[in-house]
């Protein structure tokens, strides 16, 4: 496979893989920060709902 | 609950800023690879997000240093933050890496030495989120925690080493020149400049992700002690 793609003249047509690496790269990313929200979101919740029962304890 | 700071506001500007121009100059400045075409681009996202992971390891380590130093909870909270997000990153290299490598290795993966101690490293790291998990007791956890990060970070030198010091196809870019590596290219000023830019833009995005985690994880902790109080 190499091989050939040093005997050709223009660059190989690998714009496929290119896409899927940037789709994989950007969509992991993209995953993660929405993970991040939800968990940051989740953890105000239960914060808030500790404070208040605290609150109603004293 | 402490407010989002303004300086946390801005980098967040910032850092989305530079990464879309990170993404312009990768896909419209830095010129098309004469030999292996359109898929060379992934090079400038494959080795940043490396960078990071690696970066991630080593701050993991300081903060266990510190912590061992010092007893401080913060500087747990620090280094399971920076390994989260590097074992994100790191993931994504060996991802995009994979599909650089089909095309020009003819392989999706092979056990060539930087991908299998990368893979190692992953590993390594995956297990400590795992283990984290498994210790109830935060004083016992964050212990094993900062000596875990620093003993794993042996192995992180070791993935940046391997492919200038073993035979592998795996190739050095920056400062290289193996002859048995497969897929290097000599880089224009441009393809120089995206690089260096990338890695700036991901370093950025690293600290405004860590900023981020380490509020997360503040919050957690915040959230366990009023549950143990609960429960008491």
């Amino acid at each position: 496979m190499l091989f050939f793609i040093y005997l050709q003249q223009a660059p190989a047509e690998t714009t496929k893989y290119m896409i899927a690496g940037y789709a994989v790269i950007f969509m992991i990313i993209f995953l993660y920060l929405v993970s991040m929200y939800i968990r940051f979101r989740n953890m105000k919740r239960a914060y808030k709902m500790f404070m208040d029962l605290d609150t109603d304890t004293e | 609950m402490i407010p989002k700071p303004r300086l946390l506001i801005g980098l967040d500007f910032v850092t989305a800023f530079l990464f879309v121009v990170a993404v312009v100059m990768v896909f419209f400045y830095a010129p098309l690879e004469a030999v292996m075409g359109q898929v060379q681009r992934v090079f400038y996202f494959h080795v940043s997000t490396a960078w990071v992971g690696m970066l991630g390891f080593l701050v993991a380590a300081i903060a266990g240093i510190v912590y061992l130093t010092k007893g401080e909870e913060k500087w747990d909270i620090v280094g399971v933050a920076a390994i989260e997000i590097s074992l994100v990153f790191f993931f994504v290299a060996i991802i995009s890496g994979s599909i650089w490598a089909r095309p020009i290795w003819n392989t999706w993966w092979t056990w060539d030495p930087r991908l299998t101690t990368a893979a190692i490293v992953e590993l390594i790291y995956a297990a400590y989120m795992m283990l984290r998990q498994g210790i109830e007791d935060p004083d016992r956890r964050a212990r094993f925690g900062a000596v875990y990060a620093i003993l794993g970070f042996l192995s992180v030198p070791l993935t940046f080493i391997s492919i200038r010091l073993l035979r592998t196809i795996h190739p050095v870019v920056v400062g290289g020149g193996n002859p048995t590596a497969a897929g290097g290219f000599d880089m224009s000023s441009k393809m120089l400049q995206t690089f260096f830019f990338s890695l700036f833009a991901f370093s950025v995005l690293f600290i405004d992700l860590l900023w981020h985690r380490i509020r997360l994880g503040t919050l957690a902790h915040k959230v366990e002690q009023l549950r143990m109080k609960d429960i008491d």
